[in-house]
């Protein structure tokens, strides 16, 4: 048997890495899709009861579009550290992944804000058929940027001891994969959950 | 000899992030907008939703690079979507 060169072994790896990732992906978002699903029936069966269900007022849609705000702008600063480090410019990528990580725990933190106003202010819990519905759905998303926040994290401490170069970054490309997917389905959630009221 | 998906094409030239930022910011403004004029909900909910599948198809093609890579990835993602797509679909037709 012949053996591979090291580079072609290391390329092949990384193929596998990728294509895994994407499965991965794939199977997460028949997660969101039922539990958007799961959403808008509940949402339906409410109306039809003729029971009441929230509204979001001025001030909540203003915070989620600025946090949707913040989650695009997060997913331009991945796609601009995977530019740099195809550049080489590990400096740049560290900058980059840095603002990630920053960006996401702003969206957290709104998130938080939104969640406090709902439950201490307006009243709702996970026991009442609107709460049930829009706190596991945006709870799992939650918990998604999360674990992306903390992986940005780890991506960045490795970059720190410098591992990452033109020839080596698949490692941040499928981070950068997982985070763009989590702003993906948030632009879903925040159309069927906030806007189609 | 088979195409090679990953690193052969990472240097192909990318439509600019930032413009593609600026699409998805004016696209995520627009969908505020348009709820703010009070249209029928037969109206305004296909409106929304073309918005969302637009810009969550920007995201997919440009940020993560769909366009550029091999089709297999494209198959893998796009066969799930359109099976998530047709639920949501079924559940607000």
């Amino acid at each position: 048997m012949t053996a591979k060169p090291a580079g072609a072994e290391v390329a092949h790896a990384n193929l596998n890495r990728k294509f895994g990732m994407w499965l991965f992906l794939s199977s997460e978002l028949l997660i969101f899709a039922g539990l958007i699903g799961a959403f808008v029936l509940t949402r339906r069966n409410i109306f039809q009861n003729g029971l009441e269900w929230w509204e979001p007022n001025t001030f909540s849609l203003a915070l989620v579009s600025v946090n949707t705000f913040i989650l695009l702008a997060s997913s331009l600063m991945v796609v601009l550290g995977i530019e740099a480090i195809r550049a080489d410019q590990q400096q740049k990528l560290q900058r980059y992944l840095t603002l990630t990580a920053i960006l996401g725990v702003m969206f957290l933190s709104g998130q938080a804000v939104e969640y406090s106003l709902l439950i201490f202010e307006e009243g709702h819990s996970f026991a009442d058929p609107f709460g049930s519905a829009f706190f596991t759905l945006t709870g799992i998303h939650g918990l998604h940027v999360f674990v992306g926040v903390i992986w940005c994290l780890m991506t960045l401490l490795v970059a720190r001891r410098g591992t990452f170069s033109s020839r080596n970054y698949t490692t941040v490309e499928i981070f950068g994969l997982y985070w763009h997917f989590v702003d993906l389905i948030w632009v879903i959630i925040f159309t069927v959950v906030y806007l189609t009221n | 000899m088979a195409r090679q998906p990953d690193h052969s094409l990472a240097h192909r030239r990318h439509t600019n992030p930032v413009l593609v930022f600026g699409i998805l910011t004016i696209a995520t403004i627009l969908e505020v907008v348009v709820t703010l004029f009070h249209l029928p909900k037969n109206i305004l909910v296909p409106i929304l939703m073309a918005i969302a599948f637009v810009k969550a198809g920007l995201v997919a093609a440009y940020y993560m690079h769909l366009r550029y890579e091999h089709w297999i990835y494209t198959a893998i993602f796009i066969t799930p979507a359109l099976f998530a797509v047709f639920l949501i679909f079924i559940l607000v037709a």
